[in-house]
């Protein structure tokens, strides 16, 4: 029982990760709005304590059936550790070459070229703006390609064993006037969430 | 000499001689800053590269693309990271194993990350090397054991068409898919007359030979797009797109025409064999693909009934 309480968020703890991934995303939102020139649309960040085996489930901005592509990059820092995902619609592919200019990557390389550079500003920005609040610094490890045109089983596979619940933060970005659909979702694992929330307290007391 | 001193001394040791390549460019890409690693590696000593730009001295890595990754890391002040499946390498360097390592190449993963000057600007990058060649080569010989598994598992050893299973997995797929979206599809089921006979008569060495050839009949006769698949011993399916049964009924009996002129010389003994076929059209009033099947089924076998070497389509 003493684990349940541990593990959990309250209704205001919520609202405060929701407000401090809103104000990441947004600062991460802008980069890429730099970046690429476009306007960024701006979900609410959805934060949600979840079964590690309904992840899946979780992902709105995909559907089951669809064939996506995904990368992940790990983060860790003050005892808090998790990994960012970030995965695109592969639909979306056929604008971003509207979007961006390769000129001398191959062709076939354009879409991991791109879900490269995206994950690059929308992770790092992301965690540079949630650890800012939280005075955290996280070190971020090398990304991985977790697969490409696959549907989204093959894509997370999780390891049900090692941990159960997470902690996910999950932002479906639009660019706007583009067909582009992508999901970023931030995952702490379990024993993160008593840190995390330690700091949130802190900050609610203010 | 103070603690801090010789802490910053060893530090720099170890940065010199640490395992992973690490080099600082100045805004304008011209190198400051080449460790040990980058000096072994390149075979070109930190003097040869001070302030040398980049791209002179490294025609290898790709100008434009390096600069879309650095220059955000430059404005927008975050990390950036390429991966060796973007590019397998950034620095054209020897594997670091050049006698047992298969690689011709060191595969490379590079990260940039952002350097502040004293007055807080973002004035330099850091860029850090890895060697990532067993990986990539794992995953890579991992990758091609997989597709190859992945073709064993669905392709029929003797005749090369797909085996039943796989074929009526893809079977099910279309069926499904028809259901949402109505087409014109065919299926045609066969079966080789009297094979029994030609077994008992010339031995299995000789059945063999004709299950082979009907192969290469279907081959000769289907479009690219069919999906054709050996169903049983000496029984064959055909799933054609976009073709109704009378489409179907004109690729039939073309097979039926090909296999009565092929002749099988087995041991001095010239066999000759034909087929007898069914074929049923989907049709939205199917409400699964087995009822499908056993439409086509019922066509083949009233084949066999009138004598065999002759096609018949369900109603």
């Amino acid at each position: 029982m003493q684990d349940e309480v541990k593990f959990s968020i309250d209704e205001e703890q919520r609202d405060c990760y929701q407000e401090i991934s809103n104000v990441a995303m947004g600062q991460a939102a802008d980069l890429l709005a730099r970046l690429l020139k476009v306007k960024v649309i701006l979900p609410i960040p959805q934060v949600n304590l979840i079964e590690v085996n309904e992840l899946r489930m979780a992902l709105t901005g995909v559907h089951k059936d669809d064939s996506v592509s995904g990368v992940c990059q790990g983060f860790i820092g003050d005892g808090i550790a998790g990994e960012a995902l970030l995965i695109f619609n592969d639909t979306s592919f056929s604008d971003i070459s509207r979007l961006l200019n390769y000129q001398e990557a191959e062709v076939h390389s354009h879409e991991l070229e791109f879900l490269m550079d995206i994950a690059n500003i929308l992770v790092g920005a992301f965690l540079h703006g949630f650890g800012e609040q939280l005075d955290v610094g996280f070190m971020q490890g090398h990304p991985s390609v977790l697969g490409q045109h696959v549907n989204l089983s093959e894509l997370i596979q999780p390891n049900h064993y090692r941990w159960s619940k997470t902690l996910a933060v999950e932002i479906s970005y639009q660019i706007d006037g583009y067909n582009i659909n992508c999901d970023l979702l931030l995952l702490f694992t379990e024993d993160s969430i008593p840190v995390l929330n330690n700091k949130i307290n802190y900050l609610l007391e203010d | 000499m103070s603690d801090q001193f010789k802490q910053v001394h060893s530090l720099m040791t170890l940065l010199q001689n640490v395992d992973v390549g690490l080099v600082v460019l100045d805004r304008e890409y011209n190198i400051q800053l080449w460790n040990n690693f980058m000096e072994s590696h390149s075979g070109l000593h930190p003097a040869d590269v001070k302030d040398k730009c980049l791209f002179d001295v490294f025609d290898e890595i790709p100008k434009s693309w390096f600069k879309q990754k650095a220059e955000s890391v430059f404005t927008l002040n975050t990390r950036a990271f390429t991966t060796w499946e973007q590019r397998p390498y950034l620095f054209k360097f020897k594997n670091y194993r050049p006698i047992t390592g298969t690689a011709e190449f060191m595969y490379q993963n590079s990260t940039l990350i952002p350097l502040k000057s004293s007055a807080g600007e973002v004035d330099c990058v850091g860029l850090i090397i890895y060697d990532v060649t067993d990986v990539a080569v794992h995953r890579q010989a991992l990758k091609a054991v997989n597709n190859q598994l992945t073709i064993l598992s669905r392709i029929d050893k003797m005749t090369g068409l797909f085996n039943r299973g796989y074929w009526q997995e893809r079977f099910y797929l279309e069926f499904k898919r028809l259901q949402r979206q109505p087409d014109a599809c065919s299926l045609i089921l066969f079966d080789i007359d009297h094979f029994k006979k030609i077994n008992d008569s010339y031995g299995h060495s000789a059945g063999d030979l004709v299950i082979k050839n009907t192969a290469d009949c279907i081959r000769d006769c289907i479009r690219e797009t069919d999906i054709a698949g050996r169903f049983g011993g000496e029984e064959f399916s055909l799933l054609l797109f976009n073709a109704d049964k009378q489409q179907a009924k004109i690729l039939a009996e073309r097979l039926l025409d090909v296999i009565r002129q092929q002749v099988i010389r087995y041991q001095g003994e010239q066999i000759k064999y034909t087929v007898s076929i069914g074929i049923a059209e989907y049709s939205q009033h199917y409400t699964s693909a087995e009822i499908w099947l056993e439409l086509a089924d019922k066509a083949l076998y009233q084949s066999k009934h009138q004598g065999r070497d002759c096609i018949n389509l369900a109603d």
